[in-house]
Order: C-alpha cells, then sequence, then structure tokens
C-alpha cells in the first residue's frame, strides 16, 4: 500500500514520530514523511492512505508547519472525495481547554472538503504516561488494516 | 567528515541547530559544549517543574546522541577551561547558543534591598540548579514585577497546592519550601495594559486550573483587537474562586522604586492616575534576562546578522534574539541557522576539533548524563518523575561511575 505520513509540527515531537511511524510500517509498505508544510493540497491522491500526524500549538491552534496547508486548503478548495485519513493528536492535558485543537482542526480541514476519516482522532498526552509510539503504532496498524478494505473498494 | 561544528550551549536551541545541522548534513562532526556537566540548559531548568509535557521535547534532543551522532562535552566553561578563539582554532564553525542566563536588573531605587529577587535566581533555586543560591524568605504578601510567561510560571507555582505538583519534578526541598511559604497574597503587576501584556493566552487559562486561589483582575480595559480581546476574556474568566491564597493581577503600573528600611516593604509605581504604593513583603522581578557576562555578548553581536558575527561564528536562540520567544521559536531560528552555516563552511581537515579539550579535568559526555538520568530516575519520591541531582560534584561522580553492578 502507499502511506504518506504527512506531520504538522512547532517543536518537532510530531515530526520525530511521523518518521518512528514511516520506519515502522516501510517493512510492509511503501511509506514517506511529509512535513504539512511542504505539501500542496492539489497532491492528494486516492489511491495513497495518509496518516495525519498533528500537535497543537499556542491557544489550542494548529501548529506552525500546518499553517500554510490549512491556508492552501482555503485558498485551492480541493475535492478530497475518495481520500482516505487516519489521523493522531498530540497534545499536552495541563493545557486542558485547548487539548489536541489543532488535530480536531485539521480533521475538520480534511473533512469539510470530502474527505474519509478512517477510525477514531487518537490524542496523545504529553502529560500522560504513555509513549506516544505505544499508542501510534498500534493505531497506524488499525488504520492501515481499515484502509485495505477502504482503498481496495475504491481501486 | 564533512566539517566540524562546535555547539556553545546544550540547551534547546543548540540541540535544535544541532539537530537541523544534522539532519541536513549526517556526516558532520557536531559537538555540544555545556558548562553544566548535564545537556538541555532551560528544558532542565526553566520550563516549570509542573509542565512535564513541555520536557518532552528531550526525547528529540536524545536521539541527537543516540542516533544522530552529536557529542556532548559537558562541564565545559568556555572563557574559563577554554576560550572561545581556542574553539574557534580547532572548528570550522562555533555557535554561541549559550543563552541569558542573568536576571535584569530593576534599574529603580531601591531595586537592589534585600527582598528584591530576580525571577531566574529564584527559579533556578526552585530547579536545583547546582549553582542555585538558597531559596529566600518571601514573606506572605510577595509582589511580582513583569507579566510575561517567566512572571506567570512564577506566581502559578507560587500558587499552588502540595498536591497540584503532583507528577512534577519538583524537588523535596522546594517542595517544603512552597508548602511551608506562608503566602496569603501575591500581586502581580505589569507595565503594559493588559491588552498589551506579554503572556500567552493559554497561560492565563492554565490559572483557571488552581484550586486554592481567588483571583481578582483590576482594571484590565479592553481592546477592539482580537488577539488582545482572547487575552482579556481568558482574565476575566479567571475571576472569582473561593481559595484562601488571594491573587490580584494588576495592569499599567510603571515601577519607580522599590522602598522599605533595610528590606524590601513596597513599590512605588507610576500609573495614568498618578503615583502608587504598593505593600508587599518580597518583590519577585520578571522582567527579562542578560547574559551573565562570561562572553562579550554586546560586542560579538555587534555586527550581528541573520546568526552570522564573523568568519566561522554564528549565535542563535536568546543569546542572539534576546530574551523572547518560545522553544519552537527558537527551533525555526535554528533550521536558518543550519542553512546558512551549511552554505558558507569550508572544512579545515587540519584543524583538531574536539581534541583540544581532552586535556581538561572532569569533562563529561553523553553516557556520564545517562547514568545521572537514571539515576535521578530510578527512585523519584511518590508524587515525583525524577529527583535531581542537586549538586555538580555528585553529578560528576555519577557520571564518571563506569556501568558497575
Amino acid at each position: 500500500m502507499n502511506i504518506q505520513v504527512l506531520y504538522g509540527t512547532e517543536t518537532g515531537n510530531a515530526e520525530m514520530l511521523a518518521e518512528d511511524i514511516a520506519a515502522e510500517l516501510e517493512a510492509e509498505h511503501e511509506v514517506t514523511a511529509t512535513n504539512l508544510s511542504d505539501f500542496d493540497p492539489a497532491d492528494f491522491d486516492r489511491g495513497t492512505l495518509y496518516l495525519l500526524v498533528c500537535s497543537t500549538y499556542g491557544d489550542g491552534e494548529l501548529p506552525a508547519s500546518a499553517q500554510p496547508f490549512a491556508e492552501k486548503m482555503e485558498a485551492e478548495q480541493p475535492d478530497l472525495t475518495g481520500v482516505h485519513f487516519g489521523i493522531f493528536g498530540m497534545g499536552d492535558s495541563e493545557y486542558e481547554e485547548t487539548f489536541n485543537g489543532g488535530p480536531a482542526t485539521l480533521a475538520e480541514l480534511m473533512i469539510a472538503r470530502g474527505a474519509t476519516q478512517l477510525g477514531e482522532r487518537i490524542a496523545h498526552d504529553a502529560s500522560g504516561a504513555d509513549m506516544a509510539e505505544d499508542l501510534a503504532f498500534p493505531w497506524a496498524e488499525e488504520i492501515v488494516g481499515m484502509a485495505s478494505d477502504a482503498l481496495g473498494q475504491a481501486a | 567528515m564533512t566539517g566540524q561544528i562546535a555547539i556553545i550551549g546544550a540547551g534547546p536551541s543548540g540541540c535544535f541547530l544541532a539537530q537541523a545541522l544534522l539532519k541536513a548534513q549526517p556526516d558532520l562532526r557536531v559537538d555540544l559544549i555545556d558548562r553544566l556537566p548535564v545537556p538541555y540548559g532551560l528544558v532542565r531548568y526553566g520550563v516549570a517543574a509542573d509542565h512535564q509535557g513541555t520536557k518532552a521535547v528531550t526525547r528529540q534532543f536524545a536521539r541527537l546522541f543516540e542516533r544522530q551522532g552529536a557529542r556532548f562535552f559537558g562541564n565545559v566553561g568556555v572563557g574559563t577551561a577554554v576560550t572561545l578563539d581556542d574553539l574557534r582554532g580547532a572548528y570550522d564553525a562555533v555557535v554561541l547558543a549559550a543563552g541569558l542566563s542573568a536576571d535584569r536588573a530593576l534599574g529603580i531605587p531601591g531595586g537592589d534591598l534585600p527582598g528584591v529577587h530576580g525571577a531566574g535566581k529564584l527559579t533556578r533555586a526552585l530547579y536545583e540548579h547546582p549553582e542555585a543560591e538558597a531559596l529566600p524568605e518571601l514573606g506572605p504578601n510577595p509582589l511580582i514585577v513583569g507579566n510575561g510567561n517567566v512572571a506567570i510560571d512564577l506566581l502559578r507555582l507560587l500558587a499552588k497546592s502540595p498536591e497540584e505538583f503532583d507528577g512534577s519534578d519538583l524537588g523535596a526541598g522546594p517542595s517544603d519550601w512552597l508548602a511551608g511559604s506562608g503566602i496569603e497574597e501575591i500581586t502581580i503587576t505589569g507595565r503594559s495594559p493588559a491588552a498589551a501584556a506579554k503572556f500567552d493566552t493559554v497561560m492565563i487559562k492554565e490559572l483557571g486550573k488552581l484550586t486554592g486561589v481567588t483571583i481578582r483582575v483590576i482594571g484590565a480595559g479592553d481592546s477592539d483587537d482580537p488577539e488582545a480581546q482572547k487575552k482579556l476574556a481568558a482574565l476575566t474568566a479567571l475571576e472569582g474562586g473561593d481559595g484562601p491564597r488571594r491573587i490580584t493581577f494588576r495592569f499599567g503600573l510603571t515601577p519607580l522604586a522599590v522602598e522599605g528600611e533595610g528590606q524590601a516593604a513596597a513599590v512605588r509605581f507610576d500609573s495614568a492616575e498618578g503615583e502608587e504604593v504598593l505593600a508587599c513583603t518580597s518583590v519577585l522581578t520578571a522582567i527579562g534576562f542578560d547574559t551573565p557576562g562570561d562572553l562579550p555578548r554586546d560586542a560579538l553581536l555587534q555586527d550581528e546578522q541573520d546568526g552570522g558575527l564573523a568568519a566561522g561564528l554564528y549565535a542563535t536562540g536568546w543569546f542572539r534574539r534576546g530574551p523572547r520567544g518560545t522553544i519552537p521559536d527558537n527551533r525555526a531560528d535554528a533550521k536558518a541557522l543550519a542553512d546558512r552555516i551549511l552554505g558558507e563552511l569550508t572544512p579545515d581537515p587540519a584543524k583538531p576539533g574536539a581534541a583540544i579539550l581532552q586535556g581538561l579535568d572532569a569533562i563529561t559526555d553523553y553516557d556520564g548524563w545517562c547514568r545521572i538520568d537514571s539515576a535521578e530516575t530510578a527512585n523519584p519520591p511518590p508524587g515525583r518523575c525524577r529527583a535531581k541531582i542537586t549538586t555538580r560534584e555528585a553529578m560528576l561522580t555519577l557520571a564518571r561511575q563506569e556501568d558497575m553492578q
């Protein structure tokens, strides 16, 4: 399966996790990890599974590297019908009101353009006991499993 | 090897720079040199003890040393153990990422009275920096001058009840000190109006979780700017509570003098309504940071341009930008600087690199730090995630212990 891990990062933690997820999946799939700041929404491909990894910054906003992507989505208004994605959020529950605000916004952006979200949006908590990858690897496997059905039907 | 780069300071700015350099050019030799025996600078000694999520960034930095090949040379004072010129002679490029560790002085009459404490001095003591002074007596009514994020950190720490430090790495001494502080009322004052206050809204919202406080906000005013309105709304939402500890926010107060007979007892301010005197039992200043003077920052930065200072000499982070900006702001700066350095680098294989550090006493390396880290996290006290080793001697002893069973 073609998988592209797209990450929105501010301090680099989401970038590190995205690279780890790509490394974890690359034995069995064609995987790339790309910063959302370097990705054009016009390039979404219906035959590729997108795994989004995104943090939150400031007052619940998208992290810096996801902001140019959000602007391009607004400007280009691409039709993402048939595009499948899963989304993994990174946050810090010390800031409880805005916890995981960034990933929620990113998922909304995708769904508003017609994309299909696979699975639940997972929220890792940097103030919690779990390591991000301990949640993210099983999540990625699960989404890949769901995608083989979804992308199979689309093909 | 495609060049040797020394980064002075293994705090977040230095680590982000090393990360960007090694991502772009994995064959580089990148050495991080720090005056402390341990890495990570302000992440360890400046990020609040109750913000462990923010400290998770050190997992990235650990990879620098474990997978990307960066090396750590701790307990090396630049200017004392080795000079900046020596390093410039030994490396193809040298980057100053030493931060700013001295508290900016109030610069007003009475500003050096006993009972006036800088935020950096106080947080170093709270976070058990090996060079920290003893924690001072603040009395029941401390007054904070400044309203940036450092001031809000201080306010939150002083206002928290003991159980609100669960999960933190606040040490036993500082925990007892906070629990026994006897603080009744904290006043926090800012020079600017609330709409222009320097704190981030998210820091204000976090104060809404405090359980043991009653909060008043005096003279917040209003604004047409949407960003400022968010700030004001977050402040107003804080008002109320029924805890025993009172917090008062004041704005538009420019300090004129600290008053008191041999001990700070009040601050006289200028405001739009004229002069006002606020009584207090101690004054905590959080108005920025300066260089401690071990590197001639002003002279070095004279011709600074986008991080470049002179041939092969660069600066990043707070040392370059001044005491502004969060950890990720400095990451963006480090990435841009890495591109510039790589564009200008002209490797000279004859340069000795870290060999010039070889004769120095008691250098620590990354493995040494790992031994310290393991010792700190192996058996933390109840409710804590770490018990910091607090003295340089103890750190050095641990760092030098080879893996003995």
